[in-house]
């Protein structure tokens, strides 16, 4: 079943089409990657069904429930969840403070006054817990600005995965991580996701192809190829458009 | 533990207020003390916009006036018998209508934080300033509106005639006040305003709108400055337009930037020095305001985390045991600095005076003579040199107190 499906998505900013028709539906647990050239639209994509952008045409539901142009903490708080390919977290305050933050919904405290978060066990405890499996809990109480880019990137994710959405949206995450670094954080992220709906941009078909169940491949905003790994990797239409560009660079 | 330790800063706070009036006893000071007292449950309020918000208002004014004004009002109907209840719960009238200013005002003006907000907060500000003057059998026109705060029932035989009686009043509720706004930075609503400052936009994709956020920081802060505009109330009896009118919009946002924004304990430090100054130095020099622009200044360009932020600047220093390696060239550049701050303002007094002799520190200048400009020209361009030089070796110094242990290092 599809736990997120859209239908001939379109997005046009002023004049130009980004993105260009483009329907998928993505089934309920699978590990799906998103790949194609810079600029293919893939963030735009990210941004429509997350509700940063408002669509120009078509549908998007999740959950059998209709997304699209809704304000994203509506869909945040239906269950999906995502992390940005440019860090976007909560500067000023401490790495701690920021997982917290991202279990405050999901934990159910709302826009609450009332409560004291020092008397918050389960919850201090619950976001100790995300930290150590990001391998930051050594970091908790520093200055999110000052992390060093590697912590940064792995906040970036431990603030998408922390209120353990049913759905989690993953743009690059490894982007800029040295081998060791991405590895890892491969690992983590197929551990979170296990029995979750996982959507990944990445660029590294070596993680990808690790990782995920099915690959769409994104060019100039039109989805070319769904399919499983190998016979996207045996597609002629993609190795034209988009594998032999990368070998090639 | 941890809750004895920060209980223990509260008991001392309580103390403070409370023992304060025994050590300072003039009339003066009491005088000073319920204005010190009002200003930092104002300033602390604005800091639940700009420091935790990320809100930039110049109409806090507003919030602080109008809680006032009802305040007034309610001394009014208690006088008249319209009303009985005791004095004692008029800041909660204040904080009542500032509350529901709040709500109206905020329910529009938080959708967007940044300029537009702050844009908004200035044509409210002149719109209610204006709109005081023009209802004037509400807000009493030039002249303001005045009560007595003797009337109403007496509590333990207090008719609260005597502005120490006042004060006890005023400082426990800015305790309470203080308390309530510290608590609220240790809810969820209160760190997802820190979240909505630092980054609106993914505080979305964690579940929250960032304007219901704001929305509720800034009733919150509505609130609070409203009992301060209570306190003020039955501290002076009298409110006028200009309480909540730009100026005094300014004045706050002042007080809190100096303060240090990033601290808690900010505003309170920018609240006690500004009223000081305010009371202390408008009684020296008619150039107060002046003095005033040029420490705001400085601070902003020299110190852009406020006097908190210039304390806790020592945290390192202090943990690694190395404050006494920085006292000496602290004392060596303070005592030049001091004398040129000196000099620069008997300057300043001299170009502005018109009296025969200027009374300054003890001596008789006589502001006529090339003679006096030169030497203290010559002695402030001296004190600015030594400053210049112990700088350097503050500096120095800095570094050492702040380096890294070379065991740490390995
Ligand atoms: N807000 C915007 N306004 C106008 N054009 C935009 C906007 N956002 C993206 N674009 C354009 O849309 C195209 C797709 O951008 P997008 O960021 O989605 O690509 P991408 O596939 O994520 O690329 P990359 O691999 O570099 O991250 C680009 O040409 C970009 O310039
Ligand atoms: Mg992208």
């Amino acid at each position: 079943m599809a736990i997120l499906s859209l239908k001939d998505v379109k997005k046009n900013f002023g004049i130009t089409e980004i993105i260009r028709g483009v329907s998928l539906d993505i089934v309920e647990g699978e590990k799906h990657a998103i790949i194609g050239p810079n600029g293919a639209g893939k963030s735009t994509l990210f941004h429509l069904i997350s509700g940063r952008y408002n669509v120009t045409d078509g549908s998007i539901r999740f959950k059998e429930q209709h997304i699209e142009n809704k304000p994203p903490y509506e869909i945040a708080r239906m269950g999906l969840a995502r992390s940005f390919q440019v860090t976007n977290i909560f500067q000023r305050m401490s790495v701690f403070e920021n997982i917290r933050c991202a279990l405050f919904w999901s934990k159910g405290y709302g826009y609450s006054f009332w409560h004291l978060l020092g008397r918050q066990t389960e919850l201090n405890d619950e976001a100790m817990h995300v930290l150590e499996q990001i391998g930051l809990a050594d970091r908790a109480k520093f200055p999110s600005g000052e992390l060093a880019y590697a912590e940064l990137r792995a906040l970036e994710l431990g603030v998408a995965i922390a209120s353990g959405s049913e759905l989690i949206m993953l743009d690059e995450p490894v982007a800029g991580m040295s081998h060791s670094e991405a590895q890892n954080a491969v690992e983590l992220i197929r551990k979170i996701t296990k029995g979750k709906t996982l959507i990944m941009v990445e660029h590294d078909m070596n993680i990808i192809f690790d990782v995920a169940d099915r690959i769409s491949v994104l060019v100039y905003g039109e989805i070319i190829a769904t399919d499983e790994p190998k016979k996207i990797r045996a597609n002629p239409k993609v190795q034209e458009a988009y594998l032999g560009e990368v070998h090639s660079a | 533990m941890a809750l004895l330790k920060k209980s223990s800063i509260w008991i001392a706070f309580l103390i403070a207020l409370l023992g304060l009036p025994l050590v300072f006893d003039s009339i003066l000071a009491i005088s000073i003390l319920n204005q010190m007292v009002i200003a930092i449950v104002f300033a602390l309020s604005y800091n639940m916009l700009l420091g935790q918000g990320g809100m930039l208002s110049f109409g806090h004014a507003v919030y602080f006036g109008l809680g006032g004004f009802l305040s007034v009002h309610a001394l009014i109907l208690i006088e008249f018998e319209t009303m009985v209840f005791s004095i004692l719960w008029i800041p909660l009238i204040g904080g009542l209508f500032g509350l529901l200013a709040g709500i109206f005002i905020g329910s529009f003006s938080t959708r967007k934080a940044g300029t537009v907000f702050a844009m908004i907060s200035l044509g409210i500000g002149e719109l209610i300033a204006a709109s005081s003057l023009i209802f004037s059998s509400f807000f009493g026109g030039e002249a303001g509106i005045s009560g007595d705060r003797t009337f109403g029932p007496m509590f333990f035989g207090f008719d609260f005639a005597q502005n120490i009686e006042i004060y006890y009043v005023a400082a426990l509720w800015a305790f309470i006040a203080t308390l309530f706004m510290y608590l609220f930075t240790q809810t969820p609503a209160g760190k997802m305003a820190n979240a909505v400052r630092d980054n609106p936009e993914r505080a979305e994709f964690i579940g929250y709108s960032s304007r219901k956020v704001r929305f509720i920081s800034f009733c919150a802060s509505g609130l609070f400055a409203g009992i301060a505009g209570g306190l003020f109330a039955l501290n002076y009896e009298f409110i006028t337009e200009e309480n909540l009118n730009a100026a005094t919009s300014g004045r706050v946002l002042l007080m809190a930037y100096i303060g240090g924004l990033g601290y808690f304990i900010g505003p309170i430090i920018g609240a006690v020095v500004l009223t000081l100054m305010n009371s202390l130095l408008s009684n020296y020099s008619e150039l107060w305001m002046l003095y005033l622009g040029i420490m705001f200044l400085l601070t902003v360009m020299y110190l852009p985390r406020g006097f908190a932020g210039f304390i806790m600047m020592h945290q390192i220093a202090w943990i690694r045991g190395n404050m006494k390696l920085l006292i000496k060239p602290y004392i060596v550049t303070a005592i030049p600095a001091l004398l040129f701050t000196l000099c620069a303002i008997a300057l300043i007094e001299m170009s502005h005076i018109e009296d025969e002799v200027f009374h300054y520190l003890g001596l008789e200048l006589n502001p006529a003579s090339p003679i006096t400009w030169i030497v203290i020209l010559a002695v402030a361009g001296g004190a600015f040199f030594t400053v210049k030089r112990s700088l350097v070796q503050l500096n120095d110094a800095w570094e050492t107190a702040n380096a890294i242990p070379k065991e740490e290092e390995a």
